[in-house]
């Protein structure tokens, strides 16, 4: 008796997510929060910063002081596919860590923003 | 007999009902979180600094250099992609595979860009296209209009506005002062 109500379960659940299709793509490597925590003002150095995070993904300069740029993007696809009428919503989101560094190789400033922890695979195009 | 015209009546308005979606694909696809006049309106030149946008906005997806200071730009898209084969009507009826396809894509590409001097207080900020609602119908063959600096699809059916608000964004930002 259990057995068929296993059974009974698993096809309704084979039956709902048939003719769906998940997808993952990502870009560049986690941007550690742990990492970005040990960072401070005006006491971390560019070397530590480089141990820390590793190389930066593009090296700027803004007013004569560097700027190291790590990012890192995440895209989630859901794909309802029933034949006559198919349904794809794909979602990118970034994180991203602008390190400022002042003249005497100490870190100035630091802008980041982790928006992948938000990101949810969807399925319906429509609204927001 | 009543009861028959009843069902042959219902049957042809669910036909007539499902035509429109037969073959019918709905793609969408979006980079960030789309952001509108409201969403930077608490932004004003010459108070607000750029550690204030962070704050609300986020990071912003560059920064660069200007004689003057900084520009940071926000990026984002709101892909829409429609499309509609009414080929597959003949499908039972024939032999070959007949495709009649109209569609139609709204790539919703813009940025957003605020100039700040070297103190990081903001001079300048604005939208470098102002598509905030891209169309999302497969009809190819019908213009947008430019409504008020927006594009605007002429049917008022089937076009949705882009997404707003925006998702966890955590504020280690200090001042950039």
């Amino acid at each position: 008796m259990k057995t068929r109500r296993y059974m009974v379960l698993l096809l309704l659940v084979v039956a709902l997510f048939q003719g769906c299709a998940f997808s993952r793509g990502t870009l560049g490597d986690d941007i550690k929060a742990e990492a970005v925590s040990l960072i401070q003002k005006g006491v971390t150095t560019k070397a530590e910063i480089l141990n820390l995070l590793g190389a930066p993904d593009r090296l700027l300069q803004l007013n004569g002081r560097d700027v190291f740029q790590y990012y890192r993007y995440d895209a989630k696809a859901g794909s309802l596919l029933l034949i006559l009428l198919n349904f794809t919503r794909l979602s990118i989101k970034s994180d991203d860590l602008f390190v400022i560094l002042n003249r005497d190789g100490l870190v100035e400033d630091i802008i980041a923003s982790k928006r992948t922890d938000s990101l949810r695979f969807r399925f319906w195009p429509f609204g927001e | 007999m009543t009861n028959v015209w009843t069902k042959v009546a219902s049957i042809l308005i669910g036909a007539v009902v499902c035509l429109p979606f037969i073959g019918c694909n709905v793609v969408r696809v979006t980079l960030n979180t789309s952001l509108t006049p409201e969403d930077v309106a608490f932004i004003v030149p010459g108070q607000t600094t750029l550690a204030d946008i962070v704050d609300k906005l986020g990071a912003p997806d560059t920064l660069t250099n200007s004689e003057t200071g900084v520009v940071a730009t926000y990026r984002f898209l709101d892909l829409k992609y429609s499309r509609v084969n009414f080929g597959w009507l003949a499908k039972p009826w024939t032999p070959i595979d007949p495709d009649l396809i109209f569609s139609r894509t709204g790539f919703g590409v813009d940025a957003f860009e605020v100039h700040c001097n070297q103190q990081w207080i903001v001079l300048h900020q604005g939208f470098q296209r102002h598509l905030v609602r891209p169309p999302f119908h497969p009809y190819p063959f019908q213009q947008s209009q430019r409504v008020g600096g927006r594009e605007l699809p002429t049917s008022n059916g089937l076009a949705i506005m882009a997404s707003h608000g925006f998702g966890h964004i955590r504020p280690s930002v200090s001042s950039a002062q």
